[in-house]
């Protein structure tokens, strides 16, 4: 009884430390968002041609996340997807923008703030499959935006699936022509078609 | 048997302490230009079930109801409203990118069709907020409508 009710003050004292660091944080995450455009735009001009091999180099680690992710999707494996989520994280922190054109690095930073706020709900939703390939759906789209704009670096299928999310379908990316559903899995591994070849 | 007097004496005191600490409101009282009625259009019903089920946690005007003020329950609630709105802040949505207002929508749409928004821990408090099932339809057709319309300005 006694060790309860210590418990209980020591709780109370936890959340109360806990709510008043860091208020409201978030809050401005969209305007630092946009101003990290400028210093992008003013480095690109400074670097010369020889780097442009590097962004391709960089995309494929962000692509090999993704295609990890599908798969361990396509085995009902939340946790290696999970994994994977967090391995996509790294990729796009560590994706060289220096490398990219004005206008590139305007499409990639507005893919990467959407595509990673996906990574980041499927790399912490363990346990939970179904939010995670909701997440998935979402993220594959921006992940086929930014192979389209840069390029994959290597031959890509863009899969679509009729049945996913009450009939609406869903799309994703694969490095095989053969099948194997990540948002359906072993329920229904061969279910949906190649709609897209990506060289 | 007097230590265990003294023990919950103590409790007792800082529970009626802890009173006094309150945490700042979730209430900045008007209508930001990013609200998201400016973002997408809105209808009134649409705007009711906002309103009652979901800005609380997600919008800079939260209501607060006379228990909302008893602690520790108002630091919970507060830590709520922090989580919710940096998840989605319907008061400053119009500043996201059209393609995250796009995933936002969705994101709506799946977690009350999962029925994991409003959170059952707030439900189960705020009663009024639960959603029926005439209003999840409602509020899914909304989100989806709201959604194409943005795409189309892609």
């Amino acid at each position: 009884m006694k060790n309860l009710i210590l418990g209980m003050a020591t709780l109370t004292m936890v959340l109360a430390a806990c709510n008043n660091s860091s208020s409201d944080k978030k809050d401005n995450t969209a305007s630092d968002a946009q101003s990290t455009n400028t210093p992008v735009d003013t480095l690109a001009k400074q670097v010369t041609a020889t780097t442009e091999t590097t962004a391709t180099a960089s995309i494929t680690e962000i692509l090999s996340g993704y295609l990890k992710m599908k798969n361990a999707f396509a085995k009902d494996n939340d946790k290696d997807a999970a994994a994977a989520g967090n391995e996509m994280i790294k990729a796009f922190t560590s994706f060289n923008k220096v490398a990219l054109t004005t206008d590139q690095a305007k499409i990639y930073n507005d893919i990467e703030d959407d595509a990673r706020e996906h990574a980041e709900h499927i790399g912490s939703n363990g346990g939970n499959i179904k939010h995670q390939r909701e997440h998935f759906n979402m993220l594959s789209k921006d992940i086929y935006q930014l192979v389209k704009t840069f390029g994959g670096g290597q031959k890509l299928y863009y899969d679509h699936c009729p049945m996913y999310n009450d009939g609406k379908g869903a799309n994703w990316l694969s490095e095989t022509k053969e099948i194997a559903n990540p948002y359906l899995g072993k329920s229904m591994p061969t279910c949906g078609s190649v709609k897209e070849e990506l060289k | 048997m007097k230590r265990f007097k003294k023990i919950i004496l103590t409790l007792l005191v800082i529970l009626i302490a802890i009173q006094f600490i309150q945490p700042a409101l979730n209430q900045n009282g008007q209508v930001m230009p990013t609200d998201i009625e400016k973002t997408v259009p809105v209808p009134a019903n649409v705007s009711g079930i906002l309103k009652t089920s979901c800005y609380d946690c997600h919008s800079n005007n939260t209501h607060y109801p006379w228990y909302s003020f008893i602690q520790p329950g108002a630091w919970l609630m507060a830590s709520h409203i922090k989580n919710g709105k940096a998840m989605l802040n319907f008061s400053q949505f119009g500043e996201l990118s059209n393609r995250k207002q796009q995933s936002k929508l969705q994101g709506i749409i799946n977690q009350v069709k999962d029925g994991e928004m409003p959170i059952s821990s707030y439900t189960l408090i705020h009663r009024n907020a639960v959603l029926t099932a005439a209003q999840k339809t409602i509020l899914i057709n909304w989100a989806a409508s709201a959604k194409d319309s943005l795409s189309a300005n892609d």
